[in-house]
């Protein structure tokens, strides 16, 4: 911080600079490098509420569960439902409830991550807040940021919301089986994505049936 | 909803600071907010203005600068500003990626911050 005495000696010039986001994405650096050092890699899964984040979850924890040692980070506002429904697929499963906060922030993350046994496991994935904007202003430290769109959230949900793709590695389109019914174009929704992010894997799930699930897990290199 | 928390930390630093200084009244605070936050100058203005009556900030001029979204590509070594493009529906979208060499994977190096460039005070 510099402070500057103008000419006339009456006026002050003080320059703080300090960004109101700085030590939430240094934190979340911090817990990247937790993670990292530990051997895990961690999944931030984004996306609106209602768009299959925790049957996706749950459908990656019975997936990977024979191969792996997953936990989960469940956010919601008020319930513990997710928690228990991720869990039920036989993961280790933290519920943060944020009471009124619209997203997980680094040091949610990082107080969740003081009550797992990190050595023990080898992903951790984290649902982050029903909510396809603040999210992606508060990095957590995940390796991965994966958004889940559905077609029942009908044809413009991309276009609507470009900054949620800002930095993340995957893209969901889930129930997919709906798309005909709901007259949502998947590929139509693709060419938005890759509008926005060009080249960027999109994978199409249906969540309740495991479809799309195993090249998701092949997508963030869950599988390895 | 982050504009009245951020209008609230803005207001916190300007009085911290201005008290520090012993300032008589503040003149001008200049304001930067990064266009990738999710963050809107109007709504932080109101926020602000609804909070400063009677207090040494009560007359300040309060100036917002936009700071664009920047890039830099590891593929290339691009870097500057995003670019934008426009959809069949007129929609304008940025575009999270290299506009030299077309790679996605790129790193965000500005726009996603929001802080204070400077408060002026008057001391005398």
């Amino acid at each position: 911080m510099k402070t500057i005495l103008t000419g006339d000696g009456r006026t002050l010039s003080i320059t703080p600079q300090t960004g109101f986001f700085k030590q939430n994405t240094a934190l979340a650096m911090e817990n990247k490098k937790i993670f990292t050092d530990a051997g895990i890699i961690a999944v931030d899964i984004l996306g609106s509420v209602g768009a299959g984040k925790t049957t996706l979850a749950g459908a990656l924890v019975a997936y990977l569960k024979g191969q792996k040692r997953l936990a989960a980070i469940a956010g919601d506002l008020t319930t513990e439902i997710d928690a228990q429904r991720i869990r039920a697929q036989g993961a280790e499963v933290l519920q943060i409830n944020t009471d009124k906060g619209c997203h997980l922030d680094a040091n949610m993350i990082k107080n969740a991550m003081d009550c797992l046994n990190l050595s023990n496991l080898d992903i951790v994935l984290i649902e982050n807040v029903g909510n396809l904007i603040c999210p992606s202003g508060y990095q957590l430290g995940a390796h991965h940021r994966m958004v889940v769109i559905s077609v029942t959230e009908g044809p413009y949900q991309v276009v609507k919301h470009p900054h949620i793709f800002q930095d993340v590695s995957v893209v969901v389109i889930n129930k997919i089986d709906l798309a005909d019914v709901m007259e949502v174009d998947p590929q139509k929704l693709i060419a938005d994505i890759h509008t926005i992010r060009p080249g960027i894997p999109v994978i199409l799930t249906n969540g309740r049936t495991g479809q799309g699930i195993a090249e998701l897990a092949t997508a963030l290199k869950l599988d390895k | 909803m982050h504009e009245t928390a951020i209008a609230q930390s803005i207001i916190d630093t300007v009085m911290t600071h201005a008290d520090k200084a012993g300032a008589k009244h503040v003149d001008k605070v200049e304001i930067e907010i990064g266009e990738l936050t999710f963050l809107g100058i109007d709504q932080i203005r109101f926020w602000i203005e609804n909070q400063i009556a009677g207090t040494v900030a009560e007359k300040a001029e309060w100036i917002f600068h936009s700071v664009p979204g920047g890039i830099r590509c590891p593929a290339c070594q691009y870097e500057g500003d995003i670019k934008t493009a426009e959809t069949e529906d007129h929609f304008r979208l940025p575009v999270f990626a290299c506009p030299e060499c077309g790679q996605a994977n790129i790193e965000i190096t500005q726009g996603r911050d929001a802080w204070i460039k400077a408060i002026h005070v008057e001391i005398d």
